[in-house]
């Protein structure tokens, strides 16, 4: 993975980069916004990592320049300011996501991952965790290479589940996805179906949890 | 006794309203009694005057002699009187008696013909008011004849009480409405100053904006004008608090953040084996200092925010904002053993977004870090009657009766607290519960073990959506 930090404050910039190079990503660092755009079309980045206070043009009017020339590169932000969180906050200025400093360097990895997996994901319209492997044009899954079975409304989940790896999926949010169940289906009947999506693709290195009172979460069984 | 000391507006206007009117109430009756008492008077002299000149029309001149030939009937009906005893004397230029009295007419004087002349007098030992007339009687103009008509001062007294108390009255009467009217208008004179003071009793010290001058009186206006002067002054304050605090924020984290990432990357590293003990230490102690940081910047903020009132206030779901942050908190409570769990109804409370996340984030926080393995953590948002609810509550070890007053204050921690905590996390609960009008409670569980803290937030003046 080749990620390019924009960073001003150089210890910052070395220690995420470093952090980064021990995982084996290649990193770049540039601790101005304004060469970033043209930096984005030599070479093949995978990720920019953008802090928000810098020096001349600040991040957000870099992303500005760099969503202008039309790149679709995940963009993660960082702030140390509480006045912009609101703006990054939402995700208006067209960041995929944002972490405030001081933050835990964990924490941006696993972020960033998610999002280049994210990005992969929406070109190659095939879904991959651990060995579960769903192929959504098809609206076929595998595990461990072998092709399991699915009704039609686990198919739905299953990939919604998927597009939101690591992230909490609320009941309501699934009971929306198929027209007319929103306001018949049962709690009970969600759970049944969840459970037995769980028996079928949990042997494939996954983990479908249930969060009390509010939904589900499909993870990796191993931390990444 | 000190009250009596302190100066009042009050006091003084009513003193010097009402001093000079107690003093002027027995100057007015006594004006009033001296200029209706003569009038009063008069009238009865006058009446002395019409028995005289009816005696005067009875004197007769007969061979160049004064006579008065007066019947015993005529005598009587004209000394007739209800109340006073009258008296009369006639007598010519000679002083010889001609009729009636004549002790009375020794007080007679010398008088023209056609003079009259009233004085009081003392006839019998009786006081007595005298009226005396001198007519001509005889062909010789010298001939001057005196008549006496005197009267006893039943018919004055009676005529001064009545004067003295329909002035009295008259004073009474007026004094007292003006009285009442100073009091009144005292009291509502002083009204624009009261109503200033109750409104600024109430105000919260959030509420930092100017008092509208227009319906302040005049005479008011420079003191409400210094005051506003404060107001400005205090919003400034806060205005360069808050930029302050953004500033602080900038200048601390980015250092915090090097020394999280460093730490924990040197954790990671190979490296000799005497070493992991000072860099686990090394490692807590940036997870610490950043954690620490993060939430002194954060009281600092949730303050200015407390005296800036131009922080914007919008309508926020509470359990919105609970499935939010739900997925931050439930790594952390998997990695703890814990079982995170929900029951969120709608609950609109009216704040600011960003405080009301730092303060769920704290209580859940709490809970995750106290509560202990194999716990039960349950986070709840609904209404109870008009009120919004946040309620987080575990079945961990609890607070102890005793502390869970303290534990609100900062840098606090419960006796049983585990964990490297700075014992802020429930005072900046606090602080942000108050900015929103909150209150927020510590209680044993249920069956009498673990911890419920409950945020109960006022009824919001704003109507939540209508399709939500």
């Amino acid at each position: 993975m080749h990620v390019l930090i924009v960073e001003d404050d150089s210890p910052l910039a070395a220690s995420i980069a470093t952090a980064m190079q021990a995982r084996g990503w290649r990193a770049d660092v540039s601790d101005r916004g304004e060469p970033v755009p043209a930096s984005l079309l030599q070479d093949a980045y995978d990720a920019l990592v953008l802090d928000i206070g810098l020096p001349g043009i600040d991040g957000l009017e870099t992303l500005r320049r760099v969503r202008e020339q039309g790149s679709l590169l995940p963009v993660l932000m960082l702030t140390a300011r509480d006045e912009i969180d609101d703006r990054v906050r939402g995700l208006e200025c067209g960041a995929d996501d944002y972490l405030v400093k001081p933050f835990a360097i964990r924490e941006l990895l696993a972020r960033l991952s998610a999002l280049v997996r994210r990005q992969d994901q929406r070109r190659s319209e095939t879904l991959i965790l651990s060995a579960l492997r769903f192929d959504a044009a098809a609206r076929r899954a595998h595990v461990n290479e072998q092709p399991i079975t699915l009704s039609a409304r686990e198919c739905i989940v299953l990939q919604y589940l998927m597009l939101k790896t690591s992230h909490i999926v609320t009941r309501d949010q699934l009971a929306g996805l198929v027209p007319g169940w929103a306001a018949g289906t049962s709690e009970n009947a969600l759970e049944l179906l969840i459970s037995r999506l769980r028996a079928k693709i949990e042997p494939g290195g996954v983990r479908l949890r249930t969060v009390r009172g509010l939904g589900y979460l499909l993870e990796p069984a191993v931390p990444e | 006794m000190r009250r009596s000391l302190r100066p009042s507006l009050r006091r003084d206007l009513l003193l010097w309203l009402l001093l000079p009117l107690l003093l002027l109430v027995p100057l007015t009756a006594a004006l009033i009694y001296g200029l209706a008492l003569r009038p009063a008077l008069d009238g009865l002299d006058r009446a002395l005057t019409d028995t005289a000149v009816a005696l005067a029309q009875i004197v007769d001149v007969k061979d160049g002699q004064a006579t008065l030939p007066l019947s015993e009937q005529t005598a009587r009906a004209l000394q007739a009187d209800l109340v006073d005893e009258t008296l009369f004397a006639v007598g010519d230029s000679t002083g010889r008696l001609l009729g009636g009295n004549a002790a009375l007419l020794t007080l007679s004087t010398s008088l023209q013909a056609g003079q009259w002349r009233f004085f009081d007098s003392v006839l019998d030992g009786k006081p007595v008011r005298v009226a005396a007339h001198a007519i001509h009687c005889g062909s010789v103009p010298s001939q001057v004849c005196s008549i006496l008509v005197a009267e006893t001062l039943g018919k004055h007294h009676a005529a001064q009480r009545a004067v003295l108390l329909a002035s009295l009255l008259g004073a009474v009467a007026l004094a007292l409405p003006m009285a009442l009217m100073a009091m009144v208008a005292v009291s509502r004179g002083m009204r624009p100053l009261r109503l200033a003071a109750t409104e600024l009793a109430s105000r919260t010290p959030s509420q930092l904006e100017a008092i509208d001058t227009r319906a302040v009186p005049h005479e008011v206006v420079t003191f409400v004008d210094a005051l506003n002067d404060l107001f400005g002054r205090l919003r400034d304050v806060a205005a360069a608090q808050r930029a302050f605090v953004a500033d602080a924020a900038h200048q601390l984290r980015t250092p915090l953040a090097v020394l999280r990432v460093e730490a924990a990357q040197a954790l990671d590293s190979p490296h000799p084996p005497a070493l992991r003990p000072t860099l686990e230490r090394l490692h807590s102690a940036a997870e610490r200092g950043a954690r620490l940081a993060q939430q002194l910047l954060l009281l600092a903020r949730a303050e200015a925010t407390a005296i800036d009132p131009t922080q914007p206030r919008q309508l926020v779901d509470l359990s919105q904002l609970v499935t939010e942050a739900a997925d931050r908190w439930l790594q952390p409570s998997i990695e703890a053993d814990q079982d995170l769990g929900f029951e969120l109804a709608p609950a609109w409370v009216e704040g600011n977004p960003l405080l009301l996340a730092e303060l769920l984030g704290n209580l859940i926080h709490n809970a995750i870090e106290h509560a202990g393995a194999k716990s039960r953590i349950t986070i709840r948002t609904g209404m109870q009657n008009d009120n919004a609810q946040l309620i987080v509550e575990d079945d961990g070890c609890g607070i102890a009766a005793d502390e869970q007053a303290s534990v609100w204050q900062r840098f606090r921690r419960a006796r049983s607290a585990k964990g490297t905590g700075s014992g802020l996390g429930l005072a900046i609960v606090k602080d942000i519960a108050q900015l929103h009008g909150a209150s927020a409670t510590l209680a044993t569980g249920e069956d009498g073990h673990g911890l419920h803290v409950r945020v109960s937030f006022p009824a919001s003046s704003a109507a939540a959506p209508a399709n939500e």
